[in-house]
């Protein structure tokens, strides 16, 4: 029990970081139709950021998640809505997806060969004092994780459901044309996303880096688990993304200790596929026969 | 002054030209309609006038200055308001929501508040409806929902495509009873509508296009009454 217990907030933890990323693909897939294969990626440029800030720059803290940020957020976000999907949106879904995995190939190598194909060391955020509670031990790693990611979401879903942009942005994913007809600036809105999607995956870099070390290819995994965790969650839907990603989190870490730790990756696949069979649009999707 | 005047305008997609000429002209108050077979370029006319499609000649005056090719919000804060056709709601929002986004350019205010109201006064449908989803709408309340989100722009000119587009005779008719009374209160429309007939009782002056250009034109009841335009386009 004791054992379980302690998977399972290690499952979570590393679930709500999937679910963070899933969060990102579902606004970016919303608002622009972008399918984004370089969210891997556009979690682990801000992670090498961060080391880069941290212990080559040796910033304090809070300067370099600062930094991280806006980096972040002006490169993955700012930049790439302009000089990429601004291009190609007209074009249609295939040409972005493309465009994408032509991306997340850019950054992966690019990182591996300008700067280390070596793992580089990721200093630990939160304290490691383990918590013991009775014979229980968790870390303040997980237990953060899953405060941060969920204060995180919250603001955002408060932002989308509360605040009139928030609400042009459920507009735009509705219905885009008609989003147009009422005023809405959709390309705005687009660029918000990306910059949304950009600061969420900087958090995700900064919590996810202690737990994987800092590598340039990382986000293959990463990128792969947080888009199963969309389509299992359903992928018109943040709470379903929300769903999916914690789903995939703990199914994935409980079958590693008891089933087998070798097929660790599998487990997300076995959950993806039996939702396309018994559910196609995400056990919290919204069938998307309406939209024209 | 007219309060719209199209002049020639041209326009298409791609390679393909739809609108080869076309120019209409709608008076403060009143009811106008453009009617026509179908690929005659009704819709696109509407398309065009509200920035969707560029105009690649011609030029579009609205109140007296040229709005040629201004995008769709210059062209609603200047008092256009645009309800296309087909099913245009946010599925997922309630019927409440739907019609607050139509004032999206707008800022929140008390006045709005009561011109909510004063919507659900007109469509009391809506009311009952408030908290519903649109995608759980029928078919004329969906329509009534698009209009009403409209009037919310306190438009000068409503541009109306294929209002009863698909709608079971009863909706047809109370669609119909709303745009006359709307017309009683003074507000100008420039409609599309597949019954041409019918439209034509209401009409102040009507439009017919051909093939993306003018055929004929007239007062509504000139129109209905001409024996060309009964044998062509009104069957019967």
């Amino acid at each position: 029990m004791t054992d379980f217990i302690q998977l399972l907030v290690a499952g979570i933890s590393i679930g709500s970081i999937y679910a963070m990323t899933a969060i990102g693909f579902v606004l970016l897939w919303q608002t622009s139709n972008t399918i984004n294969f370089a969210q891997g990626e556009f979690v682990v440029l801000p992670a090498f950021a961060m080391v880069l800030f941290l212990t080559v720059f040796r910033w304090p803290f809070a300067a370099a998640l600062l930094a991280t940020v806006l980096v972040s957020t002006l490169l993955l976000g700012f930049l790439v809505k302009e000089v990429l999907v601004a291009r190609l949106l007209e074009a249609g879904v295939l040409p972005l997806v493309i465009a994408t995995i032509g991306l997340s190939l850019l950054i992966r190598y690019s990182l591996q060969y300008f700067w280390t194909p070596l793992a580089l060391p990721f200093p630990p955020v939160f304290s490691r004092v383990p918590i013991r509670l009775g014979t229980i031990v968790l870390s303040w790693e997980e237990l953060m994780n899953v405060l941060l990611v969920g204060i995180v979401i919250g603001a955002l879903q408060l932002f989308i459901t509360r605040t009139k942009l928030g609400w042009a942005m459920q507009a735009v994913a509705q219905n885009r044309t008609l989003a147009t007809v009422l005023g809405i600036d959709v390309s705005r809105l687009v660029t918000l996303t990306f910059v949304l999607n950009a600061a969420l995956a900087a958090v995700a870099a900064i919590l996810i880096a202690p737990v994987y070390l800092v590598k340039y290819d990382i986000g293959i995994g990463l990128g792969l688990k947080a888009f199963y965790a969309a389509i299992i969650g359903g992928f018109n839907q943040i709470r379903g993304a929300l769903l999916g990603g914690l789903l995939v989190g703990v199914v994935e870490t409980l079958a590693a200790a008891y089933l087998s730790s070798q097929f660790r990756d599998a487990f997300a696949l076995v959950i993806l596929i039996a939702v396309l069979l018994l559910k196609p649009e995400g056990i919290w999707g919204v069938k998307e026969e309406w939209s024209s | 002054m007219a309060l719209l005047e199209v002049h020639d305008i041209h326009a298409g997609y791609g390679k393909m030209e739809i609108l080869k000429g076309v120019s209409l002209r709608v008076e403060t108050g009143q009811v106008v309609s453009i009617i026509g077979p179908n690929g005659a370029g009704k819709s696109t006319v509407f398309k065009t006038l509200f920035g969707l499609l560029p105009v690649r000649q011609g030029h579009v005056r609205f109140a007296g200055e040229d709005v040629t090719n201004e995008p769709p919000a210059a062209l609603l804060g200047r008092g256009l308001a645009y309800v296309p056709q087909g099913r245009n709601v946010f599925p997922l929002m309630t019927v409440e929501e739907n019609l607050r986004l139509g004032a999206y350019i707008r800022p929140r205010s008390a006045e709005l508040d009561r011109e909510v109201e004063r919507v659900y006064d007109t469509f009391p449908m809506l009311r009952e409806a408030r908290r519903k989803r649109a995608a759980d709408l029928s078919g004329g309340q969906q329509q009534m929902l698009e209009m009403g989100r409209a009037l919310l722009l306190r438009p000068r000119l409503m541009l109306l495509d294929e209002p009863t587009l698909g709608l079971a005779p009863r909706v047809f008719r109370e669609i119909f009873r709303i745009i006359e009374d709307l017309r009683r209160l003074g507000q100008t429309i420039l409609m599309v509508e597949q019954n041409a007939a019918k439209a034509l009782e209401i009409s102040d002056y009507a439009y017919v296009l051909e093939l993306g250009l003018n055929r004929f034109e007239g007062s509504g009841e000139a129109i209905r009454n001409d024996e060309r335009i009964r044998r062509l386009y009104l069957g019967r």
